[in-house]
């Protein structure tokens, strides 16, 4: 994978609300190139913008004007059929409430992503095990996701973002739920991942703490893009600032 | 397995409670069908092999006579045997035959014992559509057999009077006890005649008085001797119809060439006794008549006016009953009303069941938009989110169809092995029966599937449209 070629790249996006008759600009032309490997921490306060920018990127939902590109394909011109298969295969999501199946096992959990794509059980189930491992919950494989705290469940959400081999791991304040010492934990497995794995992470937070796990830091505010470290995190404390001058 | 059946059974695991309630009401009503279905399907048999000892599935009658007249009163078909071959050579696979029929009462005079009526079937032992039936009910005796006395060569003794003033001329015949040798006709009786007269046995011979002439006043007594019993299901019908050779009442009747001397006895009448006879067999009362098997049974009275309409096509220029015409006639429309009630309440429950399926899942998707909103994110397509749905309706109606068929095969077993009856007409005990057929097991079982397919089908299309965003959305709020 070329490191100079955006894994996402997005050209003035922009994402139109119709609320109660008010229409509400969540995203007003933003535009971002995200390459392999980076791990970007989407930062903003509430209302910014920040979680329908990840959605967008997730393919979860349409922006209203302009292109995003995800692995070199424009992602605004396939029909809905192949956007499902492509979010399949290209992206991993882990969400702030873990979205655990309940009944399933720890196990199962993980490798539903890999059975929608029709991949075989088998091959899920022997990766699934190798990345419980690295994850650090293999000990609750058999275990109901229902009888796991919030940071194992957080744990298994990241294996089963991960069973797919996808190129961009989508995270919506994975640690929103959870306690700080777990928050760390979580983070640093993102991290520890990302540099394992080489695997593409964006995540979003409301929590400047948090956000400075990542590599870089977008910081969005009112819909645009106020601030980027791109890669120096020299830059983070200006971002920060910025954005928190932009607030007042 | 993929992964939507995996989801569906979880769903149906996690629901386990309110979706067994839904199954077991479904699978009672489908019980509730197929015992019920079974039981009109064997009173249905009970009397239809009665009823159509008589009509068959269609009876051609002259067209001044009515159904009534089916017990023995019809006027006489002198073309019967016209009418036969007209029907066998219009409608391939069709078979007819003639009855000659007459009304008889018996007891007269008899000490001890009531008088009753009947009505005599004149059957041909060897054309007869409806002969197995007779000839299989046998319950004790036999059936007619070749060297049976069927003929005596000469008709009764009749004497006809002429009626004075507005009164009809009244015919009187008699065949027994003036000729010392004569040999009483073979006739076969209902078995529930005879537990309630006791002369009315096997090898017992005693008189009836036949009205031989349905709008004349016209009789004659003759002597019979009972060969056979017969038990059909239905003493009622039994007490009433027996059988004698067509040919005995043909000769009985005078249906033939009839030679010989009358006498005038000036102010009496004329006497024609004993006139020897030929009897012709194109002569009849009624021309019964056997339609082939229909290919199914789903709904054999649309079949039976169906048999009708094509019969008459062929004799447009006499009347025809249908065996469902006699049918309603003797048990009135009360058959056709159950069917209509049962599948009534059917429907109801079922509708009611298909509703509290759609509700229930209305209310889990409800719960669950946050799951589908992250089966969507992981790349669900619309048809499996559909599917988690769909499938869980098709197990619901599977495993309530199921059981509705086991829990009635056990009641209909247990009802066997018990051997549980009613109560009947005549002292009878009449035996609660069943008669399961493909058909109503194949609706046991399509019908609770289709139903709750159905019901689980429009909450599943509405859980496969959600959006993503929006289904991860609502479920956030839902938390």
């Amino acid at each position: 994978m070329n490191k100079n070629v955006p894994i996402i790249e997005l050209k003035e996006l922009s994402k139109k609300y119709n609320e109660y008759g008010l229409l509400v600009n969540a995203l007003d032309g933003v535009s971002l190139k995200i390459f392999p490997g980076e791990f970007v921490s989407i930062v903003g306060p509430s209302g910014s913008g920040k979680s329908t920018l990840l959605h967008c990127m997730g393919l979860l939902d349409r922006p209203s004007s302009g292109i995003l590109y995800i692995d070199g394909k424009d992602t605004t011109k396939i029909s809905g059929k192949e956007i499902a298969l492509f979010r399949g295969e290209k992206l991993g999501f882990v969400f702030q409430s873990y979205n655990l199946i309940p009944r399933l096992t720890v196990l199962e959990n993980v490798i539903l992503p890999g059975l929608i794509m029709r991949k075989e059980q088998k091959i899920l189930e022997k990766k699934a095990k190798i990345l419980l491992k690295e994850v650090g919950i293999i000990h609750r494989i058999n275990h109901k996701g229902i009888h796991l705290s919030g940071g194992e469940q957080q744990k298994v959400a990241i294996a089963r973002a991960l069973i797919n081999d996808p190129v961009v791991i989508l995270a919506d304040e994975p640690t929103g739920a959870l306690d700080s010492e777990s928050s760390r934990e979580i983070m640093g497995l993102l991290v520890k991942m990302n540099d394992k794995k080489n695997v593409t992470s964006v995540f979003v937070s409301h929590d400047m703490n948090i956000a400075r796990y990542g590599k870089r830091t977008v910081a969005l505010k009112d819909g645009k893009i106020v601030g980027d470290t791109k890669g120096d995190l020299k830059n983070l404390n200006k971002v920060l600032k910025n954005l928190v001058k932009s607030k007042r | 397995m993929g992964v939507s059946s995996i989801l569906a059974l979880g769903e149906l695991k996690d629901h386990k409670r309110i979706y067994t309630i839904i199954v077991l009401v479904i699978a009672l009503t489908m019980t509730s069908f197929m015992l019920e279905n079974a039981y009109l399907n064997y009173m249905m048999q009970v009397v239809d092999d009665t009823t159509k000892l008589v009509t068959s599935d269609a009876a051609i009658v002259d067209k001044n006579s009515n159904i009534r007249d089916l017990y023995g009163t019809e006027l006489e078909l002198k073309n019967a045997g016209e009418i036969v071959r007209r029907i066998e050579k219009n409608l391939p696979n069709y078979k007819a035959t003639i009855r000659v029929t007459a009304q008889g009462t018996y007891g007269l005079g008899t000490v001890g014992e009531v008088v009753d009526g009947c009505t005599i079937q004149g059957i041909d032992p060897k054309k007869d559509n409806s002969i197995s039936g007779i000839a299989n009910k046998i319950v004790k005796g036999r059936f007619f057999e070749d060297d049976d006395p069927i003929l005596r060569g000469h008709t009764p003794l009749y004497i006809e009077i002429k009626g004075p003033g507005n009164l009809p001329d009244f015919t009187y015949g008699t065949g027994e006890k003036l000729l010392g040798d004569e040999k009483p006709y073979p006739i076969i009786v209902g078995a529930s005649a005879a537990k309630i007269h006791p002369s009315v046995d096997i090898g017992k011979t005693f008189s009836i008085t036949l009205s031989v002439s349905s709008r004349e006043t016209s009789y004659a007594s003759i002597m019979v001797k009972v060969i056979g019993l017969y038990e059909s299901g239905t003493p009622t019908l039994d007490a009433l119809i027996w059988f004698m050779h067509a040919d005995s009442l043909r000769e009985i009747k005078r249906y033939g060439e009839v030679t010989g001397k009358d006498w005038y006895i000036p102010g009496i009448g004329t006497f024609r006794g004993y006139n020897p006879i030929v009897i012709d067999r194109n002569r009849g009362d009624v021309v019964i008549v056997n339609a082939p098997e229909p290919i199914h049974s789903l709904n054999p009275l649309g079949y039976a006016d169906y048999v009708k309409e094509e019969v008459k096509n062929v004799v447009p220029f006499l009347k025809i009953y249908s065996w469902h015409d006699f049918l309603i006639y003797i048990a009135g429309s009360m058959q056709d009303v159950i069917t209509i009630m049962l599948w009534g309440s059917i429907i109801v429950t079922l509708f009611l069941c298909g509703a509290a399926i759609k509700y229930v899942m209305d209310s889990i998707i409800m719960r669950k938009t946050r799951e589908i909103g992250s089966l969507k994110a992981f790349g669900a397509r619309d048809r499996i989110v559909f599917r988690i749905f769909l499938y869980q309706g098709l197990i619901i109606g599977f495993i309530a169809g199921l059981l509705g068929i086991l829990f009635s095969l056990i009641v209909m077993y247990l009802v066997n092995w018990y051997g549980l009856s009613v109560e009947f007409i005549s002292g009878t005990q009449l035996k609660v029966g069943f008669i399961i057929n493909w058909l109503s097991i194949l609706i046991a079982l399509v019908l609770p599937v289709s139903l709750s397919v159905l019901a689980a089908a429009l909450p599943a299309k509405k859980a496969s449209r959600l959006s993503p965003v929006e289904a991860l959305r609502k479920g956030e709020l839902s938390l």
